[in-house]
């Protein structure tokens, strides 16, 4: 059983992580917490299933539509509201309320424009599972698990060994003096956004594959969120180590105490570390933290 | 002051209209003796006409049944419909027209609860007893307090009537002896089709090896099934609406639950089928009894043949609704209201379409059968009606 919970964990805490880790990459860059992004996820969720469902393509070629659509709705996002707050030096919190408004349009837009039904995927990966022992391991998020640890790895490549994360980590750590060593920091955000958004997307799918797409599936960016702040806003790596921890947590307490208790334990833990190190596991400079 | 004294003048003017217009209407409509009218609230404007209509017609259908065949007591029936616009305001005075006007001595309606929670003590204060068709809230004829709406009724079961039916339906029909539930902890609806379930069940016998609770939306209830799976029981209920009826029938299986799972109407809806694909199959949901019940085939023929287009089942409620109304009133031997109240209290086995009502003089809540259906092949196919 406790294996078996722990196996349900790691699978809700991958897709957590797929999130988190956009929020944490916008997070680092601009300073504030993009409410818009599981909003992204769920148009993510919603190119890929008219992909599949509508226009019959094959599932690879849709899942992949679904990151590009994902990742050019993020670009999308920053060009036409982030950039100009940005431009105007205005404070950071002008460009969290830009996010709220994006997330309440982009819900109303799908509601009015695809309806507010649920719906699932045909079945593109079966619903079976594979037996080790006694514990169950779907076959989904086998799949799922597989395409969040490649995404991951890529990431943190990404990040530690290319030019391209190195410009953004200079530029995440001083914006101006990055700019005058001659990054093209505009260039640079629009990347990170794209990268965020991709990532949303391939979360969208996913979450879309293992339960179902519906305007208000974004709203699991929440606990995306509260991992990244656990880990520590703007650490990648602290991101997916929240991530997993809240996804694995979140399951032993419906599993072993209450279900009714999960989200006070889920939102007990957000409180407890802005207490006691709210820096959070991997974060660092305090300062500018809000 | 010019336009004061003339405001003044209009409103006697009207004050006069009004009396007049009052007392002629006391006049011309006398209810006549040899006619007993029954009234009907529905919505039959707006979007949920569908029903409101189809009740009407039923009941107007009905009526000319019954008038064919003599009538009720000698007298002959005529029924009225005015329009509820399905929302509590318009229903009460659709409710208060119908009796201050046309002088009916019991109405019919609605299908929503709200309508009839507003209705209820109208009704009670009028003393005209008011039959809910598939409104299924408890609240609609037992008031918050839990106090009886003496004048209030309903055809249809309450939601968690249903949990019995299940149990029963479990352990006699498909000799289940243990059983497992999920349950929606933020639903009245699923925790009340719980608790009948577990009652009952244990009362026939069986033994519920583990409750365990989660919420709507939640989307992941693996932690839940997980705890359920190792126990292997032998029907799993899963009081849910389709859209998490449908993840947690995939979910389960992928956890290895074989059971076969058990729900109520919320399991009521072709994208079920889709949504769920094969993980459903062999598993069975209740509902209202309805058309796919063979007895009710001459009155859908009837029904199709009068008015042209296929009957809804709120029209099998505005037949039964009306012939229980016959039946108590021959049982009283009188036209009045208040006798036809005491009869439709002490309602024992009435026969109608929808099966046979027996009613709790408590809260008037109506034992009756409740239909089964199975997902067979990706269709919803009728098992039968089954009572608790």
């Amino acid at each position: 059983m406790f294996v078996q919970q722990l196996v349900n964990g790691v699978s809700i805490g991958g897709i957590y992580a797929l999130m988190a880790t956009g929020y944490a990459l916008i997070y680092s860059l601009l300073g504030f917490s993009n409410w818009a992004h599981g909003d992204v996820a769920m148009l993510g969720a919603y190119i890929g299933f008219l992909c599949v469902a509508a226009v019959k393509m094959p599932f690879w070629l849709s899942a992949l539509t679904a990151l590009l659509g994902a990742g050019a709705i993020s670009i999308m996002n920053e060009r036409l509201a982030y950039r100009r707050i940005r431009r105007n030096n205005a404070p950071t919190m002008f460009l969290m309320i830009a996010a709220m408004g994006l997330s309440v349009t982009f819900q109303n837009m799908v509601i009015v424009f695809l309806g507010p039904k649920f719906r699932t995927y045909p079945p593109v990966i079966p619903v079976k599972s594979i037996s080790l022992g006694s514990i169950k391991i779907g076959v989904l998020d086998m799949f799922s698990m597989i395409i969040v640890i490649i995404a991951m790895m890529l990431l943190e490549l990404l990040i530690t060994k290319t030019k391209f994360g190195l410009a953004i980590r200079a530029a995440s750590s001083n914006m101006i003096t990055a700019s005058l060593m001659g990054i093209n920091i505009d260039f640079y955000i629009t990347l990170v956004f794209l990268l965020a958004g991709s990532l949303a997307g391939a979360g969208g799918v996913l979450l879309g594959l293992k339960y179902t797409v519906y305007p208000q599936m974004g709203n699991v960016s929440l606990k995306a969120f509260i991992a990244s702040v656990f880990g520590g806003l703007g650490s990648v790596r602290g991101a997916i180590v929240g991530a997993f921890l809240i996804g694995i947590m979140e399951v032993f307490v419906s599993g072993f105490i209450t279900s009714g208790l999960r989200d006070l334990f889920t939102f007990g833990l957000l409180i407890a570390i802005l207490l006691i190190k709210p820096s959070g596991l991997f974060g660092i400079d305090i300062q500018d933290k809000a | 002051m010019k336009i004061k004294k003339l405001t003044g003048m209009l409103y006697l003017a009207l004050m006069l209209l009004i009396i007049a217009s009052s007392l002629s209407g006391c006049g011309s409509k006398q209810a006549k003796d040899d006619v007993i009218k029954i009234g009907y609230v529905g919505a039959l404007s707006g979007d949920t006409a569908v029903w409101g209509q189809a009740g009407l017609n039923g009941m107007k259908l009905t009526a000319k049944e019954i008038n064919e065949k003599g009538g009720i007591l000698g007298k002959k029936v005529e029924v009225i419909g005015l329009d509820g616009r399905g929302n509590p305001v318009d229903s009460v005075n659709a409710f208060n027209k119908l009796v201050d006007e046309e002088k009916v001595i019991a109405v019919i309606g609605t299908n929503f609860s709200s309508c009839n929670i507003a209705m209820a003590p109208i009704a009670d204060q009028k003393k005209i007893p008011l039959i809910g068709t598939a409104c299924s809230n408890p609240k609609v004829t037992v008031d918050e307090n839990g106090k009886l709406h003496p004048y209030s009724f309903r055809i249809g079961f309450i939601d968690p009537f249903q949990g019995k039916v299940l149990a029963t339906f479990a352990t006699n029909k498909l000799k289940a002896k243990t059983a497992a539930v999920i349950t929606d902890i933020g639903s009245d609806y699923s925790t009340g089709l719980t608790e009948y379930f577990i009652k009952q069940f244990e009362e026939n016998g069986g033994k519920v090896l583990i409750k365990v609770d989660a919420h709507s939306g939640d989307n992941d209830f693996r932690a839940q099934l997980s705890k359920i799976a190792p126990l292997n029981p032998d029907v799993v209920l899963v009081p849910w609406i389709y859209k998490d009826v449908a993840l947690i029938a995939n979910q389960a299986r992928e956890l290895g639950i074989k059971a076969t799972l058990l729900g109520g109407d919320g399991w009521d809806s072709k994208e079920l089928l889709t949504m769920a694909g094969p993980a459903l199959e062999g598993c069975y949901y209740t509902s209202q009894p309805s058309f796919a019940n063979p007895v009710t085939k001459p009155y859908a023929e009837a029904y199709k043949k009068e008015f042209g287009i296929n009957p809804e089942t709120e029209a099998l409620f505005g037949h039964d609704g009306l012939y229980w109304i016959k039946d108590a009133l021959e049982r009283a031997g009188k036209v009045d209201p208040a006798a036809l109240k005491d009869a439709l209290e002490n309602t024992k086995d009435f026969k109608g379409l929808m099966g046979s009502i027996t009613v709790d003089p408590a809260t008037h809540n109506p034992t009756k059968p409740c239909s089964v259906y199975q997902i067979k092949s990706s269709q919803f196919e009728y098992v039968g009606d089954f009572t608790p």
